[in-house]
């Protein structure tokens, strides 16, 4: 009884400090649980007022964006650009410790869109600084030199039509990669090598192959280019072994006639294990569970976003729960043990893709893009939220969450696959919804209630990453070039500065030598989804760059 | 022998009676070669090496062109030229090298498969040759044909004559490395007093790996034997994947 006692009380206490960040930012997600939650607290609600820039690392990328997320070890930042040179900082000063440039790659194929001049970060640990390529190369470098440690080829960019973008995850002994590649003829995988040597450990599939269970919700031999792609980062659970991801849309993006076997029930398992969050045996890759958020994806609402793993209270039980959104701003909440659904939310104000979720997750009154016409959907592809993360505070209980309201104009083919080439199956321009001034809002959620705490509009599209800190501060940037922080319990917008360029990144905290920095990335994209709304907005500058300002309070204050 | 002769005589021909190749590659020298940093006019030297008088084959000269030198500033224009300026480059560096008569056509194929017409056993081949259901056990991870897969390998000499052949294929250049007491079987790339570049070949695909020369420890010969990676493809198969390699 003793036992069970301590057991019951411990377990959450320890989830919760596997959450937080605190001198180091040392994953993409902050810690492998993907809150984007520094448990500092030097900058509070009280003294934001007060933050001023402590130094600014100008790239010299002379690429459109700076995306990705910087990564802190022990007083050092690794910093990568969208054309992969990588950078190791002094996290007090910026002063240059090393830098590497990789070898400009060849080009993808042409017209396919996969050649995404972008990178969302690396990855740091046993002793190496780990990146993906535009060409397809897993890259190690010495964490301490910089200098190469190993390469390898993880796919032809040529054939597969697919690029790494995303910052590849280390969970124990390896390195897992996903990749793009889900709006070509491509079939989509995560795949791990060791660290030390860069040998391959496992490869998992999102499409399973011809004797393997879920292929057979495939029609014919559509699994060869069904994508799926897992293109962002997962998550690590270290007490359950297991790594959660999300995989992408199947292809073709927009009609579905040539991969739904015919009279398939539309409410689950379709063209698995695409759409879906699967959690996957960290040392061998096996699937241990999937939930498909969206069987027969058919509007590109690919559920490839970041996975929060959390301990909450639900009705009265403390569970192992799970948070994951897609592009349609719909969020799921699952018991990260099993997979079962525990209840979801629309994040998105204008929205008619389904008319609602039933009672055990599946959707309902579906309304989807038809071979011939043209229809007006909402969301668009670009996503309620584009690939920029969203951050839990565990103070708040809160997670805190870019919207965007904007639609679509689909209208779907029937083209072929060709492998590698272009396969979404239809033209989709973005379109503004009627009747609205604002186009998107900082939402404060509580995962559990479904319920919004807060909400706080913004006039055109918010794309990057959000950081909430134990200050009760929650920060994010705007296309306007704006850097902002809120107020964690209402919104109320306390501080901002004004960077020189669009946000499209992220935004992180750490600090060095008792003195708290926050650190955001400068730089809009206006390629795919940014180009997108660069169109929708043409008369805003949501200027390029690739530049770092780092911020504290100036020494002295309090 | 008739043979031979014509297939290394015809394209010398072709050039000499075509100064063009020779004055177009020196307009792209002069553009892309010669410029900023690099390898200033007629190749004497800059911030880059000297690259005229080297005494460079012009096999090596058409490869370092095609695809550059890996950790270097020497980028692989295989993307960045056509076909004909890549050809008319290497004739032209050839030349600077006191190759009188440079093959015309000595670069490495061009990106884009636009070859003959293939029969249907070709064909498969080609599919074969890349197949990404086999993931890395496909050839592609370590052979580049036609613009497709990763030049892990150098270009393919000669193609064996049948099967048993291409299963009996000795692997020489394969040598032996021990690393950090782990002995491994190694491709060797570049062997400098600051590093020594090398594929580790222990497991598909390749890494490329990047050590100190004095972490490494090297012999002559491996256990190593190409049967052992190509254990995805059946008899029929290799056959269709030889006969699309003899199609190029």
């Amino acid at each position: 009884m003793r036992a069970l006692l301590i057991l019951l009380v411990t377990a959450p206490l320890l989830a919760q400090e596997a959450g937080p960040t605190r001198t180091d930012w040392p994953h993409y997600g902050g810690t492998q649980l993907s809150w984007r939650y520094s448990a500092l607290n030097q900058i509070n609600t009280g003294n934001v007022k007060n933050l001023a820039p402590a130094w600014i690392f100008q790239t010299g990328d002379y690429a459109e964006n700076l995306h990705s997320t910087p990564i802190v070890v022990n007083g050092v930042m690794y910093l990568i650009t969208a054309r992969a040179q990588v950078f190791a900082l002094d996290a007090a000063s910026g002063r240059m410790i090393w830098q590497y440039r990789y070898q400009t790659p060849r080009t993808g194929i042409a017209g396919s869109q996969s050649d995404f001049i972008q990178n969302r970060g690396v990855a740091v640990g046993n002793g190496k600084v780990f990146f993906g390529t535009k060409d397809n190369f897993l890259v190690a470098l010495d964490q301490k030199t910089g200098r190469e440690s190993w390469r390898v080829s993880v796919d032809d960019p040529r054939q597969c039509g697919c690029n790494i973008t995303a910052a590849p995850l280390i969970v124990k002994d390896k390195i897992i990669i996903g990749g793009n590649g889900g709006d070509q003829a491509h079939r989509g995988y995560l795949t791990a090598f060791y660290t030390a040597t860069g040998r391959f450990a496992w490869r998992w599939y999102v499409v399973p192959g011809p004797g393997e269970k879920g292929n057979e919700t495939w029609k014919g031999d559509s699994w060869r280019f069904g994508g799926g792609s897992p293109w962002l980062t997962g998550s690590f659970d270290s007490d359950l072994n297991l790594v959660y991801w999300g995989t992408g849309n199947a292809a073709a993006d927009f009609y579905d006639g040539d991969r739904v076997v015919s009279g398939a029930d539309e409410s689950r398992d379709v063209n698995l294990y695409t759409a879906s969050v699967v959690a996957l045996d960290a040392d061998t890759g096996k699937l241990r569970w999937y939930f498909q958020e969206i069987p027969n994806d058919v509007w590109d609402f690919d559920s490839a976003y970041e996975v929060l793993l959390m301990d909450r209270q639900v009705r009265g039980q403390m569970r192992k729960i799970l948070v994951h959104m897609n592009k349609s701003g719909l969020t799921f909440v699952l018991d990260r043990a099993t997979g079962e659904y525990l209840g979801s939310f629309n994040v998105a104000e204008v929205s008619n893709w389904i008319k609602g979720v039933s009672q055990d997750g599946k959707l309902t009154g579906r309304y989807e893009p038809e071979l011939g016409e043209t229809r007006f959907i909402c969301p668009s592809a670009a996503g309620a939220k584009s690939w920029n993360s969203m951050t839990y505070s565990p103070r708040t209980g809160l997670i805190y969450t870019p919207t965007n309201e904007i639609c679509t104009e689909i209208t779907p083919n029937n083209n072929k696959p060709n492998e590698g080439r272009n396969y979404m199956n239809g033209d989709f321009p973005m379109k503004l919804p009627p009747n609205r001034t604002t186009y998107s809002h900082v939402d404060a959620w509580d995962p559990v209630a479904g319920k919004r705490a807060w909400s706080i509009p913004y006039k055109f599209v918010l794309l990057s990453s959000m950081l909430a800190t134990a200050g009760d501060l929650v920060f994010t940037g705007d296309p306007e070039g704006n850097f902002f922080a809120l107020d964690a319990r209402n919104g109320n917008r306390l501080w901002s500065f004004q960077t020189g360029a669009g946000h499209r990144g992220s935004v992180i905290s750490y600090s060095v030598n008792g003195r708290q920095y926050v650190a955001t990335t400068s730089g809009f994209h206006q390629t795919v989804v940014g180009g997108a709304m660069v169109r929708l907005f043409p008369d805003e500058s949501f200027r390029q760059g690739s530049t770092l300002v780092v911020f504290a309070l100036p020494e002295g204050t309090k | 022998m008739k043979c031979i002769f014509i297939l290394f005589f015809v394209p010398a021909l072709a050039l000499a009676q075509d100064p063009n190749v020779l004055k177009q590659g020196q307009d792209v020298f002069n553009k892309s070669c010669a410029t900023g940093y690099c390898h200033g006019a007629s190749g004497v030297g800059g911030g880059a090496p000297r690259i005229a008088a080297r005494g460079f084959d012009q096999a090596y000269i058409a490869n370092t062109i095609t695809r550059g030198i890996p950790n270097t500033g020497m980028q692989a224009f295989a993307g960045t030229l056509s076909q004909t300026e890549l050809n008319g480059v290497v004739a032209y560096v050839a030349r600077l090298n006191g190759i009188v008569s440079p093959a015309s056509s000595a670069a490495v194929p061009a990106q884009t498969a636009s070859g003959p017409v293939l029969s249907a056993e070709a064909a498969r081949g080609r599919q074969l040759f890349s197949d990404a259901v086999r993931s890395f056990g496909r050839c592609s991870t370590c052979h580049e044909v036609n613009g497709i897969g990763i030049p892990v390998a150098a270009p393919m000499g000669s193609i064996p004559e049948n099967v048993a052949a291409l299963r009996a294929l000795a692997t020489p250049r394969v040598s032996t490395a021990t690393v950090s007491g782990e002995t491994m079987p190694i491709l060797m790339l570049s062997n400098r007093t600051q590093s020594v570049l090398f594929y580790d070949l222990t497991a598909t695909p390749p890494v490329l790996r990047t050590e100190v020369p004095a972490a490494i420890r090297l012999r002559e010969g491996s256990d190593w034997r190409h049967s052992s990676v190509i254990g995805s493809y059946n008899d029929q198969e290799l056959s269709s994947i030889l006969e699309y390699l003899r199609s190029n």
